[in-house]
């Protein structure tokens, strides 16, 4: 009696042949989710139509002007000097702030007084919000009343300028978005570490083998998946980086900093060219789209190798 | 010996980036004590002041601030808690069609740039007369923090064997009973630390708080801006200001420490 | 693959279906707003402060103290007329971004917001701002002690505009009414002119460069000579950098055959813009490209900075014993020559003004009144920061007099450049836009960039956006 109705169980979770009733219900209980986040959506769309007009805030009316700024951006060279700083400042931020964020979580990991102390006030840049963040960071570093350039000039060093300086605007950019950024890399890697099994770093301690080689065989693939979200999240995010820039140089010196970002707000906000502005978002959001669908396939396949399927 | 080495070698660099991390904090909570006129010096030897903090609390501006924050956000995470569960367990229980499109719609949410919603939001927001209200920028909320909740969560549901849930309900109890009572508290770990990250997340936005709200509702990030944008610049109330928005999830995340990194790496490596 | 392309060309095409059915809706928006073009007022028989009693209005404010002043007066507005004011206040940094995307939103809020001169170029252009003549001339809504005639010409008439692009402000109708106005010249610390044995501030620009480099150090560690803002902003350009602009005979934008032809890169342009940044490297912050207003007004009270060339009403902010450490030592003098014409500024007007679409228009000229009338002008540039005063009655109270009398040369500067300050930009709606780029190109050539190249690709970038201004 009792196997024959587990059986009945089963067999409605797990084929087809369910009353509509039954077969719908997953999507009933995703409903509330999915209405909210799909209002979402209409501002795509309108965003969308938008890119097509000559929608500005300075002029009352606006009219449908086919594929006109669409084809203004792609033939500026504005436009892929953006390309290039918005890939550069995602990709150098994202890297510095994994290898970061996995040493750090390494050594958070040990068991000694100094780690465990550690080990939750390390994440607390995190809970500072980045525009907040720049400002402190911009306060420390002013050269008439900062900190670090008051021990700079100590040291000896008295040309370096921070976000100031073209050459190093990018740099200051760089260590404000990882002092932010690189606990929440940590603290995911510190959760991928902490639930490792014993046993086969035991078998390569016995083994005898080196550090190294544990932790490319043994500890890299089985913290592989949650790397991998850490990456998506912090990838993505960066793509996007708007308050810390802004809030630094507004894109300058010059064009030195002018991401996809900061040049669609300029465009949008500044030179209320709404429509001009659109379509560098809106192909930011179509590159954010494939490559975090990429790496959600490239997650699912590592997570599958991790748990050994 | 070599051990030890390394081990000193180890601990040295992890207290170089603990200076890189903490430092700004800590000169921070210096400035929040110092007086304007200390202000641009950079000594460490000054007078204290709560000045800046008697400043902040006394027209009851920067609690109204503060209130409207902890409203927006917490909102966010219980809206986010209440629908992303049940979606984050049927992701996770349910063979459908669609299934990974779907769980991927959810995430990709979480990535439109702001910058491109937030305009066509503007507008839609005035039309729904959603502009400068709570209800406003919680929905807007919720989408920075629904994914992160539902992505993890699924994780936590996978790893609860099916058969779990069938045989409590062969002992009588319904589907909704073995949700509630069953299912729930062993997902709580995930949930706390999920809805952790979020709440951070929610919480520092700067953009949407910006341009959706202002005036009725302001929040602490928006309002901590206008310490350092004066003819005389209060860099101490600013410091002030932004250690007491830090606050709230600074508690929350050292009285649910232990949760936080358990909780994040349970669901990680699912069967 | 092929399962995801497609699921991102169903989401697009989910989404152009919204699209099309808002395009109609917007439209009927728009459609709406220009019937409402020409405006209705209702007869009054007599001014009256209590004719609102009961209403609300909001405002938009830029930080800044002379709205600092203002949020301090609110109650006493409310109690004298009844109506009940709320108001949000928002650093500059996102201020104009903020009223903007709040004015095109077109639904009557704010009904009154604080804006520059500069900004009725977009904001009339766009139908956002309130003609505000038919309010000023009717007796029966402007209160009798008014007295807009007492507003200095020159100061009400930076928000009067006929809309033309390329057409000088004064003509056309009164958009906006001034709170205070700012011309742009030199500061210095009468403490750093002693310590290199100097008497009297420098007067030519070589002689600024020159003396502003020996200052460097002068006050300890990160002192430097002149302050000036740098950062990628409009707001770089328009004050020390226009003003000598302006002196050394350069002119941004002429009108040919009724449109905007740019000039950014003549020889007079070319020339003055190297100057600049020779007097930023030479006797500038290092960190010249992240000074805003706030920044550099800070530095001259704090005396990092020896010389300001900014904004006139620091030497009066700054000259509250105990606030400012180096209050008393500020002097003013005229900005710095390169040729030897008669000396200009490019002035700055902090004003009022009324969305076109508030339902509240009566209630909101009232607050306008109230804060631009002679008893809150009178107040505010005595026990607040509400200078330099627009009406000529302030200007000439003895309480003022007193209070700007100890201040080194500011009344004879303010004599030897009232005739020549005026608005030195050409009127037209794409002002941000152009001097945002110019600001980066400045700082471009202020890092190195060889500065008639830079100048001549700039100019060629600006023509190009003032082409996409509209004609009517």
């Amino acid at each position: 009696m009792a196997t024959e109705a587990y059986e009945k169980l089963e067999e409605e979770q797990l084929t087809n042949k369910v009353p509509l009733k039954i077969k719908m219900r997953p999507f009933i209980i995703l409903g509330p989710a999915f209405l909210l986040t799909v209002g979402i959506l209409i501002p795509f769309a309108m965003a969308i139509y938008f890119s097509v007009t000559n929608y500005s805030f300075k002029y009352p009316d606006y009219v449908f002007v086919g594929l006109e700024n669409w084809i203004s951006m792609f033939t500026s060279a504005d436009f892929w000097q953006s390309v290039g700083v918005t890939l550069t400042y995602a990709g150098v931020a994202t890297l510095i702030e994994t290898l970061l964020g996995i040493g750090i979580a390494i050594l958070l990991n040990r068991e000694n007084f100094l780690s465990r102390s550690l080990r939750i006030v390390l994440i607390f840049p995190l809970v500072i919000a980045p525009v907040i963040a720049t400002i402190i960071w911009q306060l420390m570093t002013n050269n008439s009343v900062g900190i670090y350039s008051d021990w700079l000039r100590q040291l000896g060093i008295t040309n370096f300028n921070w976000g100031a300086d073209p050459s190093t605007a990018l740099f200051t950019v760089l260590i404000i978005d990882a002092w932010v950024f690189t606990p929440f890399v940590t603290i995911l890697v510190l959760a991928g570490l902490r639930s490792l099994p014993k046993a086969p770093f035991e078998s390569a301690m016995i083994d005898g083998g080196s550090a190294w080689f544990t932790f490319k065989n043994l500890t890299l693939p089985m913290i592989m998946p949650m790397l991998i979200i850490a990456i998506l999240f912090r990838l993505m995010l960066s793509l996007q980086m708007f308050d810390i820039i802004f809030a630094l140089t507004r894109g300058g010196p010059g064009d030195t900093l002018m991401t996809l970002p900061l040049t669609a707000y300029t465009e949008a906000f500044t030179y209320k060219e709404l429509g001009v502005s659109l379509p560098f978002m809106l192909i930011l959001w179509v590159f954010v789209y494939f490559l975090s669908h990429f790496i959600v396939k490239y997650w699912t396949y590592t997570q599958n190798k991790a748990s050994g399927k | 010996m070599k051990k030890k080495m390394i081990a000193i070698l180890q601990n040295i660099a992890l207290l170089l980036y603990a200076f890189y991390a903490i430092f700004p904090l800590v000169w921070l909570l210096i400035l929040s004590f110092k007086h304007d006129s200390d202000m641009f010096n950079t000594t460490f030897i000054f007078t204290p002041t709560l000045e800046n903090y008697r400043a902040l609390f006394s027209d009851g501006e920067y609690i109204g601030y503060f209130l409207d924050n902890i409203i927006v956000s917490f909102g966010a995470i219980a809206l986010s808690i209440v629908v992303g569960v049940p979606a984050a367990y049927a992701l996770a229980r349910f063979d459908f069609k669609g299934r990974d499109g779907i769980a991927f719609t959810f995430l990709s949410f979480r990535f439109a740039p702001e910058i491109l919603v937030v305009l066509p939001l503007f507008l839609l927001y005035q039309e729904l007369g959603l502009y400068d209200t709570y209800v406003g920028l919680i929905w807007v909320f919720q989408v920075l923090s629904l994914p992160l909740l539902i992505w993890i969560l699924r994780g936590y549901f996978e790893d609860i064997p099916v058969e779990v849930e069938n045989a409590a309900r062969l002992d009588g109890y319904s589907w909704w009973q073995v949700f509630i009572k069953i299912v729930m508290p062993l997902i709580r770990p995930g949930l706390v630390a999920s809805a952790l990250l979020s709440l951070i997340f929610v919480w520092n936005n700067f953009t949407f708080s910006l341009l959706l709200a202002g005036q009725d509702v302001t929040t602490t990030t928006v309002a901590m801006l206008q310490y350092v944008a004066s003819d005389t610049v209060h860099y101490g109330q600013m410091a002030g200001a932004v250690l007491i928005a830090s606050l709230p999830i600074i508690i929350l995340a050292l009285s649910i420490q232990k949760h936080l990194v358990r909780g994040l790496s349970m669901g990680s490596v699912k069967g | 693959m092929k399962k995801i392309i497609s699921g991102f060309i169903s989401v697009l095409a989910f989404m152009l279906l919204f699209a099309c059915s808002n395009e109609s809706a917007t439209e009927n928006g728009n459609d709406n707003d220009g019937s409402s073009n020409t405006i209705d007022l209702e007869q009054f028989d007599e001014f009256d402060w209590k004719r609102f009693d009961g209403e609300e209005i909001e405002i938009m404010l830029n930080q800044h103290p002379y709205a600092e002043a203002i949020i301090e007066r609110i109650p006493e507005f409310e109690e004298k007329t009844g109506i009940t004011v709320n108001h949000s206040l928002t650093p500059e940094e996102n201020y104009f971004d903020k009223l903007t995307t709040s004015l095109n939103a077109q639904n009557g809020n704010p009904d009154v917001f604080m804006t520059g001169a500069y900004q009725v170029w977009e904001y009339a252009t766009a139908d956002y701002m309130q003609e505000l003549d038919v309010f000023v001339e009717d007796e029966n809504r402007t209160s009798p002690d008014y007295d807009v005639d007492d507003f200095y010409e020159g100061i009400l008439d930076a928000g009067r505009w006929d809309g033309v692009p390329g057409h000088t402000v004064g003509e056309g109708n009164l958009y906006t009414v001034p709170l205070a106005y700012e011309f742009n010249l030199l500061h210095y610390n009468k403490r750093a002119l002693e310590s290199i044995g100097l008497e009297e501030p420098p007067e030519t620009m070589e002689e600024l460069i020159e003396v502003g480099a020996q200052l460097d150090g002068w006050n300890g560690e990160g002192s430097y000579g002149v302050g000036t803002r740098g950062t990628r902003s409009w707001a770089t350009i328009h004050p020390g950098y226009m003003t000598s602009f302006d002196n050394h005979g350069a002119v941004d934008f002429t009108v040919e055959d009724g449109s905007l032809v740019s000039h950014l890169n003549s020889t007079e342009a070319i020339e003055i813009t190297e100057k600049f940044a020779e007097l930023v490297n030479e006797a500038g912050p290092s960190d010249w490209s992240s000074y805003t207003w706030y920044q550099v007004s800070n530095d001259l009270a704090q005396g990092k900075a020896a010389f300001t060339y900014d904004a006139s009403n620091w030497a009066i902010f700054h000259n509250v014993p105990g606030e400012a450490p180096e209050a008393g030592n500020i002097g003013v003098t005229t900005p710095p020559r390169t040729k030897d014409d008669d000396l200009g500024t490019n002035m700055w007007v902090w004003s009022i003004a009324m969305n076109k679409s508030s339902e509240k228009k009566d209630a909101a000229w009232l607050f306008m009144q109230y804060f631009t009338g002679k008893e809150h002008m009178q107040w505010g540039a005595i026990e607040a920061n509400v200078v330099d005063p627009v009406r000529e009655s302030v200007f000439e109270s003895d309480e003022y007099q007193e209070r700007i009398g100890d201040i080194e040369g500011y009344v004879e500067t303010f004599n030897e450049l009232i005739d020549g300050s005026t608005i030195k930009f050409t009127p037209q709606p794409e002002f941000f836009n152009t001097t945002t780029e110019w600001a980066a190109a400045l700082q471009d050539i202020v890092n190195g960039a060889d500065a008639e190249e830079r100048m001549n690709e700039l100019n060629k970038d600006i023509q190009e956006r003032v082409s996409r201004v509209r004609a009517e």
